[in-house]
């Protein structure tokens, strides 16, 4: 069964982009309505799609489904792209993905709206943007390698561009870093991705997984044997993907581009960057990482969850000590990620969930908070939290939204954060290995130093003396709120009603867990 | 069939109608004096026509040999109208780069299309001695073309390191050749591949044979400036004018892979798994380390480059290093992704190299510190640029990723030690991502300059023609594919398999 949706949904900013780069450079405003329109559309079929027409299965439909594609793929479309090394056009969703998908479209429609305040070169930067959009949905939709390696680098170079000429100060230090790092990380993939490739005859996802989960994913069939130093196939295959999705994610030691891509680039790129560019690699984890190399994923998740609990720690740690609203939202990223890794470690389904629902909810409120910090930067153009004072008195709604995202970031029961947060540790105490329990144990230092620096940052900001040099300051204005309200409003929706995202992905996270577990 | 000779004539057609272009744009200059460089382009690019047109008429040929020297088959084929395509757009460069038209530019076409012969019989030939002459007379050629601004110092020194270099390697090759000579008693590469003498030899010591394999491959390495032979690369793009380092990046690299196939080809895959088919194998490994040092080498070297044709010519050492990855695999189907990825390298490098002659020509300069902020005042020719750094860097939807790929593949179904070079190539790529972004940077990311860039139609036209093609044959590969399998069809005559 054929069906396009997806491709609508990841193809449309294409064809926007190429009409933008068709309208002449002084038709600023026909870019934007061309943009806009070109991220509202994917947004409304991906809302459809999501509520109305993805299928929530069970178990046994699951099971039959599973005959043709053992992860229960939906909306799938699988042509023959390139035939003669086997690489498909080959895209669907399931539950892990829907609600990326969905979260990606609503990120890239604010995120153009979020644009409206840049001047330069703005037919460029709307090219871009939309190219970014093409990538990064494409990634969460394809089902075979060579695709999603293809969608996965495409999104590259648009935001290097995006970073390096709209950024800040030091934006060409920042936007080389970020490239060489993802890029350092991605190569290593290639190189795995080939190897599997040559010892299974095949790009597809699920058809690599259900070899790799019965064992047959040995690389017997190459020159090294299966073997090589002493580490087994699937050890280094799970190693060199493993990178390559850390870097991006990001896991301590790998997480150094972060802030500086953070503090330079444009608040809508920093938007997008922390609400969906994480999540990629958390995704890549759960869909190429930990299932095509089941083994070496139960023998290193302990290592996983470390380094899991050290990001969740050292990321609020240091957030704490900044004096730069922007890196400090940075580096908060860094420690709710460390969440998802230790969530996805746990290999239990409250922890696999947990994960799952975190790097959403991480979405929603870290661009929330990339968006707080844009508006001050625009009216204050710094971002220095010892130079404000007292703006509760001053700029009260703005006061109010910043409350309500802070609070859905340090996990304030109600909204989304907590329950996300609640779950992955739960599901890691749960975890068979008693490691674990000692690593949930530290991990919640991480929640008290993520209550700290936010509830330190709020006092340095809104509370306390007026700061007379602001006394004019413009209260936040429409289009800001318009930008925030859905954000917030997820924060709070989900934070209520959390089975509308985990009703959608327990099905597939649960054949996810079924399939891992086959093998160990 | 009639006049052997006369068919033979028949055969060598496409070699006769670029010798006949060479004389005639030569007595053309004569007429007018030196003073008509567009009108001696367009006969030269009328002569390539002619020649790429006999060239398809042999398409569909049988693989046969004439005059016992020049074999006419697919795989020199591939190569000659790789020659032929790298040329018209170097014919281009030419009549756009204003500098040239100057002094002599009959004599700069001629030079080219000399250079161009030699290409032709040197990939056509399994004969040593053929290939030798077809080598020396590209290297003649490329002599005087990198000494063609005489006036100009860089020029001279370029032109004289590539004197004594070139003449080094041929006379190493050379010797190599004669030990081959007597240890076979033969210098036709079909003949030593199943030579019983050579086969008694190698059962007692191979060592002889070793060595001349080594003597003769130097001198192709020399040609792709493959480490440690590639000392001469940067200051000889850096000093010949823009054109002719395209010529020399691209053609005469080119042609030096289609020799090296060929001669490596015709004496260890044809030969099968005989004794000197499993020496091939040993022949591959030492490559396979040439290959890692080669690549490592020019990306690190490039990375402090602040000319861009030295830049390009680092670029080139470690292309060439990522090409012997395929060589190294000693199988067709590594040759097949070796040549897919020249295919590859012919449209990035060319592109990056019409830029370079467009920026030559506004601000006089190679640097890079020359076309700061110059991206928002001639934004096509730059955005094409990303392109083709994008490709050269290997990411996708560009055909130097589908390239590399097919390399990566062909290296880690080989052997364990082609596996670590893989990996080292593919860390090489994150290098080389830096110094490729300092072009990207300083088009776009330094602000706009207040230089004005004049509009260039048909070279900027051209360039960006081949940045689609860049991408196009990213996305769809099959017939390129397709070709360099197929040209590869005439190793496989010998062995039966």
């Amino acid at each position: 069964m054929q069906s396009q949706i997806l491709s609508w949904i990841t193809f449309l900013p294409l064809i926007g982009m190429a009409v933008v780069l068709l309208l002449p450079k002084t038709a600023i405003n026909a870019v934007k309505g061309v943009s806009l329109a070109a991220t509202f559309l994917p947004m409304v079929l991906a809302t459809k799609l999501y509520f109305v027409d993805f299928r929530i299965q069970t178990a046994a439909e699951i099971e039959s489904a599973r005959q043709f594609d053992i992860l229960a793929a939906q909306f799938t479309q699988q042509v023959d792209w390139i035939k003669s090394i086997g690489a498909q056009y080959y895209v669907g969703v399931d539950g892990l993905s829907i609600a990326l998908v969905w979260l990606t479209t609503i990120l890239m429609f604010v995120g153009v709206i979020a644009s409206f305040g840049i001047e330069k070169a703005g037919k460029a930067y709307y090219a871009l943007l939309l190219l970014l959009a093409v990538g990064i949905t494409g990634v969460f939709v394809s089902l075979d390698m060579f695709l999603f390696y293809v969608f996965w680098e495409v999104m590259l170079l648009p935001m290097y561009f995006l970073i390096g000429i709209w950024g800040g100060p030091r934006r060409e230090y920042a936007a080389i870093k970020f490239f060489l790092y993802t890029l350092a990380g991605s190569v290593l993939m290639l190189v795995a991705i080939v190897a599997l490739r040559l010892d299974s005859g095949s790009f597809s996802i699920p058809k690599l997984t259900e070899l790799a989960v019965t064992g047959k994913l040995t690389g017997a069939s190459l020159p090294m044997h299966g073997e090589l130093l002493g580490m087994q196939f699937s050890t280094w295959i799970f190693w060199f993907l493993f990178v390559g999705f850390a870097i991006k994610v990001p896991v301590f030691p790998f997480h150094t581009w972060l802030p500086d891509a953070h503090v330079e680039a444009p608040t809508p790129i920093s938007v997008i960057l922390a609400g969906i560019l994480l999540k990629l690699g958390g995704y890549g984890m759960l869909r190429a990482c930990f299932p095509l190399a089941p083994d070496a994923y139960h023998e290193f998740a302990y290592v996983l969850a470390i380094l899991g609990v050290i990001s969740i720690v050292y990321g609020a740690f240091v957030a704490l000590g900044q004096t730069d609203f922007k890196k400090m939202v940075a580096y908060s990223s860094v420690s709710h990620m460390g969440y998802v890794l230790l969530g996805m470690a746990a290999f239990t389904v409250w922890g696999m969930e947990g994960a799952v629902l975190q790097m959403f909810n991480h979405g929603t409120s870290s661009a929330a908070l990339f968006l707080i910090v844009g508006v001050i930067y625009d009216r204050a153009h710094h971002r220095d939290l010892n130079g404000f004072g007292g703006l509760s008195q001053l700029m009260p709604r703005y006061w109010a939204l910043t409350t309500l995202g802070f609070f859905a970031a340090l996990g304030l029961p109600g909204l989304a954060g907590f329950v996300s947060e609640a779950m992955t540790l739960v599901g890691a105490f749960q975890a068979g290995d008693d490691r674990f329990q000692v690593l949930v144990l530290i991990s919640t230092l991480g929640i008290v130093f993520t209550a700290a620096f936010l509830l330190y940052a709020m006092q340095r900001v809104f509370l306390g003396k007026k700061n007379a040099k602001y006394d004019g300051i413009e209260e936040i204005n429409f289009r800001e709120v318009f930008c925030q309200a859905p954000f917030l409003l997820l924060c709070v929706v989900f934070g209520i009603l959390p089975w509308y995202l985990l009703d959608w992905m327990h099905p597939s996270v649960q054949n996810l867990l079924n399939l891992l577990k086959a093998q160990g | 069939m009639g006049n052997p000779y006369l068919d033979g004539l028949n055969s060598i057609a496409p070699e006769i109608a670029l010798t006949i272009t060479a004389l005639a744009v030569l007595v053309f200059d004569l007429v007018v004096k030196g003073r008509d460089s567009v009108r001696a382009g367009y006969l030269s690019l009328a002569g390539l026509a002619a020649t790429a047109w006999f060239l398809f008429g042999q398409w569909q040929s049988d693989a046969h040999t004439v005059y016992g020297m020049v074999s006419i088959d697919q795989f020199g084929n591939f190569f000659k109208l790789f020659t032929v395509a790298a040329l018209a757009v170097v014919c281009l460069f030419v009549m756009h780069d204003r500098r040239e038209r100057k002094h002599g530019v009959g004599e700069y076409y001629f030079l080219l299309l000399g250079a161009a012969i030699g290409i032709f019989f040197m990939v056509s030939t399994s004969n040593l001695l053929l290939m030798v002459l077809g080598f020396e007379l590209l290297s003649l050629s490329s002599y005087s073309l990198a000494g063609f601004h005489k006036g100009n110092r860089k020029s001279a020194e370029a032109a004289m390191k590539y004197v004594i270099f070139g003449g080094l390697a041929t006379g190493i090759m050379l010797y190599g050749i004669s030990l081959m000579y007597g240890l076979t008693g033969t210098i036709d590469l079909s003949k030593m591949a199943t030579s019983p003498n050579l086969t008694l030899q190698l059962s007692s010591s191979p060592i002889p044979f070793g060595i001349a394999t080594v003597l003769v491959l130097a001198g192709f390495a020399y040609k792709v400036s493959v480490a440690p032979f590639h000392f001469w690369t940067p200051d000889v793009y850096e000093g010949a004018p823009t054109p002719v380092t395209t010529f020399l990046a691209v053609a005469s690299k080119a042609a030096g892979f289609g020799a090296m196939l060929r001669f490596l080809g015709a004496l260890f895959i044809q030969s099968g798994p005989t004794a000197i088919g499993a020496y091939g194998e040993r022949v591959g490994t030492m490559l396979a380390l040439l290959a890692a040092i080669t690549m490592t080498l020019g990306n690190f070297a490039a990375l402090r480059q602040s000319s861009m044709k030295r830049l390009l010519a680092y670029s080139s050492i470690a292309h060439a290093g990522y090409v012997m990855i395929g060589i190294a695999c000693m199988s067709r189907e590594g040759f097949a992704a070796a040549m897919y990825y020249l295919a590859a390298y012919y449209f990035m490098n060319l592109g990056a190299f019409g830029f370079v002659v467009y920026f030559e020509g506004v601000t006089g300069k190679d640097t890079i510190e020359s076309i700061k902020g110059m991206g928002f005042k001639a934004p096509l020719i730059s955005i094409v640029m990303v392109v083709f750094l994008v490709s050269l860097t290997g990411l996708p939807p560009t055909v130097g990723f589908y390239g590399k790929l097919l390399l990566f593949y062909e290296g880690w179904r080989d052997s364990t030690v082609l596996q670590w070079v893989v990996v080292i190539a593919a860390l090489n790529s994150v290098v080389s991502l830096f110094y490729y972004l300092r072009i990207a940077k300083a088009l776009f990311l330094s602000g706009t300059s207040e230089r004005e860039a004049p509009p260039a139609p048909v070279l900027t036209g051209f360039v960006a023609a081949l940045a689609v093609a860049t991408v196009v044959f990213g996305l769809y590969i099959t017939p390129l594919r397709a070709w360099t399998d197929r040209s590869l069809d005439v190793f496989r005559t010998l062995t039966g398999s």
